[in-house]
Formats: structure tokens, C-alpha cells, sequence
């Protein structure tokens, strides 16, 4: 019992860690990095302790203090407890969401079973969607308590934005649960194991649609209409300042780290490395004796799942640092006249391939 | 003459259908990556110069400037550690800014000494606009805009500069000389 409470803590302490201590300071350094760099600058590097700069990645730590030091400012008319509500409501599903992700399979040491996802439910995918799209609320009441009207059309294009492209997302799933049976993700991502059978191949369409929905849903470039620095200032945290809007910030970072963990778990193959299964792992690695060979196999089966994940971060930047925004209407458009018929489409043709296949 | 957008323009299929062309310009943005990436690497081995991003650090390094560009006036000074200047007043009357200040020197008929000098040369950078009038008036080739740009101050009366601030070894403005030769030796008044 104790052993099982300290094993999931420390899952806990892992995955918390993980995308609050490292990819959110991260990523904001990553995201002035990587676009600098495509767009053949330099990028921030003068933020330095001792004269030692790191390429820049004190800009982290500076942008802390600055959000620390910064007055926490509510507006005039503004609805103060709702107003300090909705930052929180909007990072904590970020952050939630990754109780059901796995981050690599089970591994027997020392006897004990360890099954790396903090809670195996039977429902993890639901539950990623379900967690998903609480944060809409934090979006919603954040445009609404600001006592703003940009706050308040930001509010309103997420608000629409977020069911439309929801519902897309949605049925691209459907598609992935036909071809592997089961709502499980840690199942899931077992199936994947052959690398012909990675959702990517079973799913083409799905995962091109899948993307497209959930970068939709973070709200990046190209589908940031509700922030639209250009035309609403910043959308619906147009009115917060210090911590509160470093929190809208850290759940944006958090979702993309989400986003890519999904893909990587649905589409391409979660912790497995292609042509490589496990077992010829293990069998490589058996002059270890079977528990050590266990352990090592599974911070391979991490750092391969982060990896993947890393990647689906930077293809999300370049897409962000590539296309411009798309118009308020094109983006509906897009999102029920393409995407829902396509995904229905996708339903049905991999409904008729899983029926003559049998 | 007012710009149109032609919005009439007909796209191919292929560019209607988003995808290629969100693709192609990934292709682009992610070459310029990885080329850009991959060009910090010698960077990083201590070859400062050759990178292919062009981005000057600036505090550390400086710009290349051209012999043209038009920096703070300065005095040069001969060969003979005294400055060229013969105190005529030309540039202080060409100056549309009123920032130069001259009180000359006259020889008194001692042995050995020029004939006339600046006693006191002030420029006031706080005041000077950079328009070079001064260096195109001078008969002397002894006021000349060097390449210096760097004249912000916390104090503004420091940016008044006297003789011994401003003046500059001719050697150092060299290549200015030859460019004022050739630059306004061809005009005749």
C-alpha cells in the first residue's frame, strides 16, 4: 500500500514537474528561440547571471520575476472574484489532463508492477476531452468578468470557436477508437507497438484533422482569433496583468505540451521506437538481470515519448511562426464546412474498411 | 495611384485545397530553421564572423559603417600634435545649428609659432544636427565627421565637447580625408 501511494506520488511529482517546472519556462524560451531563429535573428539573449547568458534561457527565470513583481490590476466594473477566478479555472485542467497520459508502459521491478500513467482510467480519453474543455469556462469567464468588450468578443470567439472545433475533434477520435477498440489510452498506445500499426498509418486523415482541431483549441496562430493582438488587443486576458496573465500564459504552454502527448499517444506510437519492439530491448539489455533491464527500458520508453512529444512541440511552433490568422469566418468555415464532413467521411470509410478487413 | 488587391484572382485547385500550400511554406520556414540552427554551430566553435544570421550583438561588436556615414565632428590634428584648424570661423558660420564656438589665437609675432589657432574650440553635440556643413566649409581639412555614434550622456553639459575632446589624430581619418576630397572636390564655387 505505501509503496503503491509513493510510486504514484512520485508519478505525480514526475509529470507536475515536468510540464509546470520545465516545458512552460521552457517554452516561452523555445518560442522566442525557435521563432528568431526562422526568422534569421538572433533572439533573446541578453538576460545573463554573472555574465553567463545561456543562450538566453535566463528570460525564463527574468519573465517570473517580472510576473511577480508586476501589480495584480483588476479593472473598474470588473467582477473581482470572477476575475481572479477564471485564471485558475483555465491552468488546471491544463495541468489535470495529464493524470490519464501515459508516458510509458508497464515494467515489472523488483516484483512490482509499474504502470507509468498516474490513473489508468477505463475512460482516459473521454476524460481528456471532458478536463479539455472545462478550461473554455476559465476563457468564457475571463472575457465576461473583465468588464471589457475586447475581454468579451475574445470571450465569445472562444467560446464558439472551441464547439466547433470540439466537435470535429471529437469524431477524428471516433475514428481512432474504431481501429483500436478500446477508450483506454495506456491500450492504446500498447497497440502500437508494430510500427505499421501506429495510428498515424491507420489514420491519416484523422491525425491531419486531429491537429488541425487541437491547435484550433489551444488557440495559436493560425487559429488565434480570440486573442487577435490586431484586432482585440489580446482577447479575453486583455484586462489581466502580473501572475493572472502568466497563468493564461503557463495553460496555454501546458495544452501544447498536452497536445503533442495526445498525438504522440494516438497517432504515432506512443513510447515505442519503430522497428524496435520491447522485447528485442529487453533481450539486448538481459545481461542487466531482468530488473535492471526493466528500468532502463522504461527511461528509453520516457525519453522516447518526451522526445515525440518535443517534436509535436516544435511542429506546432513552426505551424504558429509559419501561417498568418486565419479571418473569424474562415475559421468557421473551415471548421464545419471541411473538417466535420471530412470526419464524418473518415467515420464511414474506416467503418467499411474495418468491415471487409473482417 | 491608389493599390488594388485583385481579389478576383482564381487559384488552382491544388492551392484551394490549403494543404499543399500550408505544407510548402512549412517546407520554407523550417529550412530557414534547421540551415539557421545548424549555422550556430561554428558560431559557437569561436568563428564570430561567419554565420548566416546577420544580426550584429551590438554593444559587443559594431556595425561596418561606410566612409559616408556622417558621425560626430571632430578636430583633426597634424602631424605636429596641433590641430589643422586656422580659426576662420567659416564653419561656425555655416553651422545651422549654432553649436561650434571659436575663439582664436593670433600670433603675437613670436618665432616658431602658427599663425593662427583656435584657442578655444567647443562643439555642442546636444545642439549639432549632423549635417556636415561644418567639414564642407572648412578650407582647412581640419573639421571632418568621424564614424562615432556612440555621444549619448546622462548630463547634457558633458556633451559639450572643448578642443582637447574633440580632437582626433589625422592618421584615424584617413579615409575621410580622401572621401571629402573626392566628394566635394569636384564641386566648384
Amino acid at each position: 500500500m505505501l509503496l503503491e501511494l509513493t510510486i504514484t506520488l512520485a508519478k505525480v511529482l514526475f509529470i507536475v514537474g515536468i510540464t509546470v517546472g520545465f516545458f512552460a519556462p521552457v517554452l516561452t524560451w523555445v518560442e522566442r528561440k525557435q521563432s528568431a531563429i526562422m526568422q534569421d535573428r538572433v533572439g533573446a539573449n541578453r538576460a545573463d547571471i554573472l555574465g553567463f547568458t545561456a543562450l538566453g534561457l535566463f528570460h525564463a527565470i527574468a519573465d517570473a520575476i517580472k510576473m511577480f513583481a508586476k501589480e495584480d490590476f483588476i479593472p473598474q466594473g470588473a467582477n473581482r472574484f470572477l476575475h481572479t477566478l477564471a485564471p485558475i479555472i483555465a491552468v488546471i485542467p491544463a495541468i489535470l489532463t495529464f493524470a490519464v497520459v501515459p508516458f510509458g508502459g508497464q515494467y515489472e521491478l523488483w516484483g512490482t508492477t509499474v504502470n507509468l500513467v498516474i490513473s489508468d482510467l477505463d475512460v482516459g480519453l473521454l476524460f481528456v476531452f471532458a478536463i479539455a474543455s472545462i478550461a473554455t469556462y476559465g476563457y468564457v469567464i475571463a472575457g465576461w468578468a473583465s468588464n471589457s468588450n475586447w475581454s468579451l468578443l475574445g470571450s465569445m470567439r472562444t467560446a464558439s470557436q472551441m464547439i466547433s472545433y470540439e466537435v470535429t475533434m471529437g469524431l477524428t477520435i471516433v475514428g481512432v477508437l474504431m481501429v483500436f477498440g478500446t477508450m483506454k489510452l495506456t491500450e492504446i498506445g500498447a497497440a502500437q507497438e508494430d510500427f505499421l500499426n501506429w495510428g498515424f498509418f491507420l489514420q491519416p486523415v484523422g491525425f491531419f484533422m486531429f491537429l488541425a482541431a487541437s491547435i484550433a483549441e489551444n488557440k495559436r496562430i493560425p487559429f488565434d482569433a480570440p486573442e487577435a493582438e490586431s484586432e482585440l488587443v489580446a482577447g479575453y486576458f486583455t484586462e489581466y496583468s502580473g501572475l493572472k496573465f502568466g497563468m493564461f500564459f503557463m495553460a496555454e504552454f501546458i495544452e501544447m505540451v498536452t497536445i503533442g502527448a495526445i498525438v504522440t499517444i494516438l497517432f504515432f506510437g506512443a513510447w515505442h521506437i519503430p522497428f524496435l519492439p520491447s522485447a528485442t530491448l529487453l533481450s539486448w539489455l538481459d545481461f542487466l538481470g531482468t530488473n535492471w533491464a526493466n528500468l532502463i527500458l522504461m527511461f528509453i520508453h520516457i525519453g522516447v515519448f518526451f522526445a515525440k512529444v518535443i517534436f509535436f512541440i516544435w511542429f506546432q511552433m513552426i505551424i504558429r511562426w509559419t501561417l498568418p490568422r486565419f479571418r473569424y469566418d474562415q475559421i468557421m468555415k473551415l471548421g464545419w464546412k471541411i473538417l466535420l464532413p471530412l470526419s464524418l467521411a473518415n467515420i464511414l470509410i474506416t467503418g467499411l474498411v474495418i468491415l471487409a478487413v473482417n | 495611384m491608389a493599390y488594388y488587391v485583385d481579389r478576383t484572382v482564381k487559384m488552382t485547385w491544388w492551392e484551394r485545397s490549403y494543404l499543399p500550400e500550408i505544407l510548402r511554406g512549412m517546407y520554407i520556414t523550417s529550412r530557414h530553421f534547421f540551415v539557421n540552427l545548424f549555422g550556430f554551430i561554428p558560431f559557437f566553435l569561436g568563428q564570430k564572423k561567419k554565420r548566416p544570421i546577420f544580426t550584429v550583438y551590438y554593444p559587443e561588436e559594431m556595425a561596418p559603417i561606410p566612409i559616408a556615414y556622417r558621425g560626430r565632428p571632430v578636430l583633426a590634428i597634424n602631424e605636429n600634435n596641433l590641430p589643422n584648424c586656422v580659426a576662420c570661423g567659416l564653419c561656425e558660420a555655416a553651422c545651422p545649428a549654432y553649436c561650434i564656438d571659436i575663439v582664436p589665437g593670433e600670433n603675437t609675432g613670436k618665432q616658431n609659432q602658427v599663425e593662427r589657432w583656435p584657442k578655444e574650440f567647443t562643439i555642442d553635440y546636444a545642439v549639432c544636427i549632423f549635417c556636415g556643413n561644418c567639414e564642407e566649409a572648412c578650407p582647412e581639412e581640419a573639421i571632418f565627421m568621424s564614424d562615432d555614434y556612440e555621444i549619448p550622456m546622462m548630463n547634457r553639459k558633458d556633451m559639450l565637447y572643448n578642443l582637447e575632446q574633440l580632437s582626433v589624430p589625422i592618421e584615424k581619418l584617413k579615409d575621410r580625408v580622401e572621401f571629402t576630397r573626392k566628394m566635394y572636390g569636384k564641386w566648384n564655387y
